[in-house]
Order: C-alpha cells, then sequence, then structure tokens
C-alpha cells in the first residue's frame, strides 16, 4: 500500500499509528507530498482531486480517502473489529469520538491557515476567536471522559492523541493542560505508546 | 423510539442525513430542532461541543455527529443498505462520500469567506476552493455514480445541490453533461424533492 504522507498532519498521523496498532505498517509505503490549501500537490492531486491528506492506493490500486475511510479499511484488513467495533453503541462512541476529534483539529489547522497563510490584512479576528472557541469546547466536553483510561486502543483514542499532539506541536502556549488536567494525564500515557513516539512530529 | 435532530433548511450536511433518513423511512421519528448560522453554535454546543449542525440526540441523552456517523447510525437502526458491509464496495462508496463531502466543506468555504469584511476576503484562496470543487466535479462526469441510493450518491446529490443553492454561478453542467444528467435523476427522487432547501 502506498500512504500520501506529511509528517506534520494529525490526520496522517492518524492512519499510521493505526497502522502500527494494527500491526499493518510494514506493509505502507510512504510518498512524501508538500501541499498546502492554497498550493496543492499536483502529484496528490491525480490521486485525490481534491488535494487532501491522507489518501491510500491499496495493492489492488483502489484509492481511498479521508482518513476515517482509511481507518476502517485498515481495521478491516486486519482482522476487523479491532480498533473499531463493529456494530452498536460502542461503535457510534468511538465514531463520535473520532469525529469530535477530528473536528478539534479541523478547527486548529483553520486557525493555523488563518494567521500562518494569509497575510495579516486578510485575517479575520472573529472567525479566529470561533475556531478556537470550537477547539476549547471539545476539550472540555473530552475532560474527564472516564473511558479514556481503558485499556483498549481504539479509533476514537487515537484520534485525540493525535488531535491534542497537533495542538502541542502548533500551539504549544495554548496550556490545555490547565483546565483539563485529566486529559492531560490520559495523553501523557498514550503518547508514550511506540505508536505515538515512532510519529512524533517537530516543526524542525 | 424517537430521535432530535439539530437542524437548519440550508446545512448540505443536514439535507445529507435527511435524505439517508427519508430513504430509510426514519424520517416521520426525527423531531427536528431549528438553529440559524447565527446562532448555531450557542444553540447546539451542548450536544456537540464543535457546535455544528447536525447533532443527533438519542432517547438516553447519547449524542451523535457528524453527518456520516448520524447518517450510518440510522442505516443500522432502518436495516438499510446505505453502507455495503466491509469489503471493496464499502470502501468505493465511503472514498466517494469523502469526495463529495470534499466539495459541500470547499463551498462553505466559499460561502464563509463572502462573509467576511470586505478587506479581509482573499481572492486566491476563494480560486483554490473553485479549483478543489472543479477537480471533484470532473472526477465524478469520468467516473459517474450509480443511481441507486448510497451514502456515497446521496451525499453527491446533496452536493451538487448545495452548488446549485450557494453558488448559481458556477456552470458546472456546461462541461460535466453526464454528471449532470445524473443529478437531475437523482434529484427526481422523493427524499430529494422533500429535503430541496428554500429559495435563497
Amino acid at each position: 500500500m502506498k500512504l500520501y504522507f506529511a509528517a506534520l498532519s494529525p490526520f496522517v498521523r492518524k492512519v499510521r499509528v493505526a497502522a502500527m496498532e494494527l500491526g499493518l505498517d510494514k506493509r505502507i509505503e510512504l510518498v512524501t507530498v508538500a501541499t498546502t490549501p492554497v498550493a496543492m500537490s499536483a502529484e496528490l492531486a491525480k490521486v485525490n482531486p481534491l488535494g487532501k491528506l491522507p489518501a491510500l492506493v491499496a495493492d489492488d490500486g483502489d484509492l481511498l480517502f479521508d482518513s476515517a475511510v482509511i481507518v476502517e479499511y485498515l481495521d478491516a484488513l486486519a482482522g476487523g473489529g479491532k480498533i473499531i467495533p463493529a456494530t452498536g453503541p460502542a461503535r457510534w462512541r468511538v465514531k463520535r469520538t473520532e469525529a469530535l476529534a477530528d473536528g478539534l483539529a479541523d478547527a486548529a489547522i483553520l486557525v493555523r491557515y488563518e494567521t500562518f497563510l494569509r497575510p495579516p490584512e486578510k485575517q479575520w479576528a472573529d472567525w479566529i476567536a470561533g475556531q478556537k472557541q470550537k477547539v476549547a469546547q471539545a476539550l472540555d466536553a473530552l475532560e474527564g471522559q472516564s473511558w479514556l483510561f481503558d485499556d483498549k486502543v481504539d479509533a476514537g483514542k487515537i484520534a485525540v492523541g493525535c488531535a491534542l499532539g497537533y495542538l502541542d506541536l502548533r500551539f504549544a502556549d495554548l496550556g490545555w493542560r490547565k483546565k483539563c488536567e485529566t486529559l492531560g494525564r490520559w495523553y501523557d500515557g498514550f503518547a508514550k505508546r511506540p505508536s505515538m513516539e515512532a510519529t512524533k512530529p517537530s516543526a524542525s | 423510539m424517537r430521535f432530535r435532530l439539530h437542524w437548519s433548511p440550508t446545512s448540505p450536511y443536514v439535507r445529507k442525513v435527511m435524505v439517508a433518513a427519508h430513504e430509510l423511512g426514519l424520517a416521520d421519528r426525527i423531531d427536528l430542532v431549528p438553529t440559524r448560522v447565527e446562532t448555531v453554535v450557542a444553540d447546539v454546543a451542548a450536544d456537540n461541543p464543535l457546535g455544528r449542525v447536525p447533532a443527533l440526540v438519542l432517547p438516553d441523552g447519547t449524542t451523535l455527529f457528524d453527518s456520516l456517523v448520524i447518517a450510518e447510525f440510522l442505516n443500522e437502526t432502518g436495516g438499510g443498505t446505505l453502507f455495503p458491509r466491509p469489503g471493496p464496495e464499502r470502501w468505493r462508496t465511503l472514498t466517494l462520500h469523502a469526495l463529495a463531502q470534499g466539495i459541500i466543506d470547499a463551498a462553505i468555504a466559499i460561502v464563509a469567506e463572502r462573509r467576511r469584511p470586505g478587506a479581509e476576503r482573499s481572492p486566491a484562496f476563494v480560486a483554490a476552493r473553485q479549483a478543489e470543487i472543479g477537480r471533484a466535479l470532473d472526477a465524478l462526469e469520468r467516473n459517474i455514480p450509480a443511481s441507486t441510493p448510497d451514502i456515497g450518491t446521496i451525499t453527491v446529490a446533496a452536493g451538487l445541490g448545495y452548488v446549485d443553492f450557494r453558488l448559481p454561478d458556477d456552470a458546472w453542467r456546461s462541461s460535466r453533461p453526464r454528471l449532470a444528467a445524473w443529478f437531475a435523476a437523482f434529484a427526481q427522487r422523493p427524499s430529494m424533492a422533500a429535503t430541496k432547501p428554500p429559495p435563497a
């Protein structure tokens, strides 16, 4: 399999962590692309017309995106029901958590794009404040969720770990641990997993 | 069992869920909780911390989002076939969904850009989103979706409906006759007619 890859994307990281937890990472070849919302990688656009990461080319040539689909595909490849329960309330909790964490990461990325890719005079303070509010509310919702501490790794927890890792990477001064101590404790433990260590981004 | 859905008449993400509900015969079990774009974060935050519609509230108080999760839950509840079982058909359907979702996301981003104060709008950003939509539509024209409803085709239809609704100057049909014909036929479905946004 070929995974279109950028080292700092939390969504690519989610796929890589899932692959390692499922024991599939050796079967994945990484194809590095550089892409931004205003400077699309032409190579990536050939695979995913949206020009977004991650995208996966399966061994049979099938093309998959976005990250949630790829994670589900990998889970099925590993036998199914490993990190995403097949059905019922357990499935919805994992899927809802993944959506919450992805939404958190999306909002953080939008703030990053706004402040990094736009010239200062085209930045919109109200928009940035709105996205930061989403990040804060998502963190509050994750704080104190006791199931985070059970010993089962699932796609929801992986998404939360990658979203929090992105906050630490890009918004190190946010200080989210102050208000979300329990979540911080969970994350510090989860971040020690070999899959998280091996995929840790650095903004060098 | 009844459900509550945080809802808006114009959101394409909501429409996707409602088309699915109609196709599954579940629409009359969903109580709609209207909200407006100006108040959506405050209205929905208690049930979806991301402050977005749609969010579905189950009888036990559990909340579900985003639209894909809700649609899959409804499909399981209704014993439907909008989500194929794990296998190549499922991955194709979900990747089609992601492509269509990308069209919707880009169109929403353009609409949001227009709501900005004039000086803070970025023509380059809008052009990049328009190019994304164009490439995604070209991909659909090359590979026309099935005529049957599933989460992929429903989302393509919700996306094209939203482009027509919010970006009426985008003459996407002119270079994509097959996709235009596909959409004209799909839009005839009662589920699509029942969820059409009000006149802009």
